[in-house]
C-alpha cells in the first residue's frame, strides 16, 4: 500500500513534480501514465527513496519513506529507470546478490531464485553470464532480482519499454501474478494500451501534475471520450490548439 | 529476516571479488604490476654483475710480444689474464672500438730493460669511452704490479730492502660507482611496492564506482535496503584485499629474486630475509586501505570507467612524487616524516631495508593514523552516494 501526498520536486527552475498525490492499493495494479518528461520517473525515484522530495509525504505500508528511507526499502521491490547489469555475473548470481542484500539466504534463496527463473522462462540462460543477453533477457534478469525478496510493494519504471512480444507477455504475466498474490503493483508507462490492459487504476500525469485518475471507465466518463487514447490525449493536454476534438 | 549491515558488507565483498576474478584485464594488471619491481631490479643487478665479471677476466692484446718474452710469460701467469696477438694498427683498433686497451712493446724494450733503465711499454686506450674504462684500469694495474715486482727484485739484488722504496702506502677504500648504483636501485624498492599496491586495487576501485555509473547499475544497487556506508565499505574492503594480494605477490617475488641475485659479486651487503620481508609488508599493507579509500572517493566522481582511470593515473603520479624526492636527494630523515602517509612508509621502508632499528611504537602510531584517515575518507566517499547528481548523473 502506497500513499503519496502533495509531492514536489524542482530542478533549478523546472518544476518536475508539482503537487502529485495518489495512492496504490494492495491487490491492485496502478498505472502511472504520461508522456515523456511528464514527471513519472522523478515521482518513482522519490517513491523508491533515491531522491528527496522538496515537499510532500510518502507512505509505504505506513512507513514514512522520507524520514525512514531504509525501512521503506525493505518493503519495496524496484525495477528502476536504469537497470544495468554486471556483465561478468550470471543471471542467477544477479538474483542471489540482491536477495542476499535483502536478507534472503540459504534454501529460501535457492527456491525463490528457481521459482523466478521458471516463472520468467529463464532456466536455460540462468547460469550464463549476462554479457551476451538480449534486451528482453536483461529486463527479465533485472525484474527477477528486483522481486527476489517477495516485496509487498513492487515499483516498475517502464518495464516493457523496448521489449519484444514474448518478453512483454512474460512481464505482464508477472504483474498479474503479483496482483493475484495481493501485492501492490505500481508501474509507469507512456503506452496507453499497456496501461489499459493491466491496470485497475490509472493515474495520468502531465507536466508534473496529476490530470486524471480512476479506473479506465472513470476516465472515459471524465473526459467524455469513448476511446481511451483520446481520453489520454485530452487529459495530458497534448492536443494541438484549434484541432477538432 | 532482514539483513544486517555486517552481512551486507560481506555480500558486497564477495560479489566484487567474484566479479574481479572473472576480469582477465584486472588479473593481468595484478601480475604485471607485481612483476614490475622484481623484474626491473633483477635485470639491473644482473647486468651490473656481468659487467663486473667481464672486467675481472681480461684478455690483453699485445703487439711486439717477441721483444719481451719474459714479460709476456709473466702476464700469462696472472690470474684472469689471457694474452692475445695485437692487431697491426693498434691505435686504429682502439679508435674504432674494436679493442678497449692494447699493450704495445717497442723494439728497444729488451735493451733498456737489461740496462735497468725505464723500459717503455705503450698502453693504447681511449679515455673518452666510458665502457672501456674499467678494463683499461685493470690492465694498468697489472702493468704496475709488474713494475713493482721487478723494481723490488732489483733493490734486493743491490742489498736494499724494497720497503724503503715505499714511502707511502695507499689503501683503497672501495666506494665504487657500481655500489652506489646498487644502493640507488635498492632505494626504489619501497616506491615499487607502493605502486603495486595502487595498481592492484585500481580495478575494483574504478569498476565498482564509475563502472556502476557507466553501466547504470548504481540505481538498482542503492535501492536495496543496505546503508550506503555498508555498500561503500564492501567495495572498499574488496579493493583493499586485491591491493594487499598484489603487495604480497610482489613481496614474495622480491624475496625469491634476492635469493638468486649475485649480490656478493657486487660487494653489496644487503639481505632481504624473512624478517626484512615481514617488516616491509607490515609497513605497506596498512597503507592499502587508505589508498583504496582515496581511489574510491576520486573514482566516484567519474562518469565512466575511462575517466576514472585517468583520474587515478594522476593520483598515482602524485603518490610517486614524495618517494622520488626521498630517493633522489636522500633528504635527511626528520621525525615528522614517519607520520605523514606515503612519506612515512617511504622513510620506514628505507630504514627497514637499511637495517636500521625502528621502535614498534612508530609502527603502531603509523598504523593508527592510516586506519583513522581511511575511515574518514571512506565516510566521505559513502556520503557521495547520497548525492542525486552522483546516483543519476550519467
Amino acid at each position: 500500500m502506497i500513499r503519496i501526498d502533495n509531492l514536489h520536486k524542482r530542478f533549478g527552475d523546472v518544476r518536475a513534480v508539482d503537487g502529485v498525490s495518489f495512492s496504490a492499493d494492495d491487490g491492485q495494479v496502478t498505472g502511472l501514465l504520461g508522456p515523456n518528461g511528464a514527471g513519472k520517473t522523478t515521482t518513482l525515484r522519490m517513491l523508491y527513496t533515491l531522491m528527496r522530495p522538496d515537499e510532500g509525504q510518502i507512505l509505504v505500508d505506513g512507513i514514512d519513506a522520507v524520514a525512514d528511507p531504509q525501512g521503506a526499502r525493505f518493503a519495496l521491490g524496484v525495477l528502476p529507470d536504469q537497470s544495468g547489469l554486471y556483465p561478468r555475473l550470471t543471471a542467477r548470481e544477479h538474483i542471489e546478490y540482491f536477495g542476499e542484500l535483502q536478507g534472503v539466504t540459504g534454501a529460501d534463496l535457492r527456491s525463490r531464485t528457481d521459482h523466478l527463473l521458471t516463472m520468467l522462462d529463464m532456466k536455460e540462460i540462468a547460469d550464463r553470464r549476462v554479457a551476451g543477453f538480449s534486451h528482453g533477457e536483461r529486463t527479465k534478469t533485472a525484474l527477477a532480482r528486483a522481486i527476489v525478496h517477495n516485496p509487498k510493494n513492487v515499483l516498475l519504471d517502464e518495464p516493457t519499454n523496448g521489449l519484444d512480444v514474448m518478453s512483454t507477455r512474460a512481464v505482464r504475466e508477472i504483474i498479474r501474478r503479483l496482483k493475484d498474490e495481493g501485492h501492490t503493483v505500481l508501474f509507469s508507462s507512456h503506452v496507453m494500451q499497456e496501461v489499459s490492459a493491466l491496470c485497475d487504476t490509472m493515474v495520468v500525469i502531465a507536466r508534473g501534475k496529476i490530470v486524471g485518475s480512476g479506473s479506465p471507465d472513470d476516465l472515459r466518463r471524465q473526459t467524455g471520450h469513448q476511446n481511451l487514447e483520446d481520453a489520454f490525449v485530452a487529459l495530458s493536454g497534448l492536443e494541438p490548439e484549434g484541432s477538432p476534438s | 529476516m532482514r539483513s544486517t549491515p555486517a552481512t551486507q558488507i560481506a555480500v558486497v565483498i564477495r560479489k566484487e571479488l567474484r566479479d574481479w576474478s572473472r576480469d582477465r584485464r584486472s588479473i593481468i594488471t595484478v601480475l604485471v604490476s607485481s612483476l614490475l619491481a622484481p623484474g626491473l631490479i633483477f635485470f639491473l643487478f644482473n647486468s651490473m654483475a656481468n659487467r663486473q665479471r667481464s672486467v675481472e677476466d681480461v684478455s690483453i692484446p699485445v703487439v711486439g710480444a717477441a721483444y719481451a718474452p719474459a714479460f709476456v710469460d709473466w702476464l700469462r701467469q696472472q690470474p684472469g689474464v689471457t694474452v692475445t696477438d695485437g692487431p697491426k694498427d693498434p691505435e686504429d683498433a682502439v679508435r674504432t672500438r674494436r679493442e678497449d686497451a692494447i699493450v704495445v712493446i717497442p723494439e728497444n724494450f729488451a735493451k733498456n730493460f737489461a740496462a735497468s733503465k725505464p723500459a717503455m711499454i705503450r698502453l693504447v686506450a681511449d679515455s673518452s669511452s666510458q665502457n672501456s674504462r674499467p678494463k683499461v684500469q685493470r690492465v694498468r694495474a697489472v702493468l704496475q704490479r709488474y713494475n713493482a715486482e721487478i723494481g723490488s727484485l732489483r733493490l734486493i739484488a743491490r742489498g736494499i730492502s724494497p720497503v724503503v722504496a715505499t714511502a707511502v702506502q695507499v689503501e683503497d677504500v672501495e666506494v665504487s660507482s657500481s655500489q652506489q648504483r646498487a644502493a640507488q636501485i635498492l632505494g626504489f624498492i619501497p616506491l615499487f611496492v607502493m605502486i603495486s599496491a595502487f595498481t592492484g586495487a585500481m580495478a575494483i576501485s574504478t569498476d565498482s564506482t564509475a563502472g556502476e555509473r557507466e553501466r547504470g547499475s548504481f540505481e538498482a544497487l542503492l535501492v536495496n535496503p543496505a546503508p550506503r556506508i555498508a555498500i561503500a565499505a564492501g567495495k572498499w574492503l574488496a579493493g583493499s584485499l586485491t591491493g594487499m594480494l598484489t603487495v604480497l605477490i610482489t613481496g614474495a617475488l622480491l624475496f625469491a629474486m634476492f635469493k638468486q641475485l649475485p649480490l656478493q659479486d657486487l660487494g653489496i651487503r644487503f639481505r632481504l630475509g624473512t624478517p626484512e620481508l615481514l617488516r616491509t609488508l607490515s609497513v605497506v599493507l596498512p597503507l592499502c586501505p587508505l589508498i583504496v579509500a582515496i581511489q574510491l572517493y576520486v573514482a566516484t566522481f567519474a562518469k565512466s570507467f575511462k575517466e576514472a582511470q585517468s583520474y587515478l593515473s594522476f593520483l598515482m603520479m602524485a603518490q610517486i612524487v614524495p618517494g622520488m624526492m626521498a630517493t633522489m636527494n636522500t633528504m635527511s630523515t626528520k621525525a615528522w616524516m614517519y607520520y605523514v602517509p606515503w612519506i612515512g612508509q617511504q622513510t620506514l621502508l628505507t630504514d627497514v631495508l637499511g637495517n636500521k632499528p625502528i621502535s614498534p611504537v612508530v609502527f603502531v602510531i603509523v598504523g593508527v593514523i592510516n586506519v583513522t584517515l581511511s575511515v574518514a575518507v571512506l565516510r566521505a566517499a559513502s556520503g557521495l552516494l547520497h548525492r542525486e547528481k552522483i546516483i543519476f548523473g550519467r
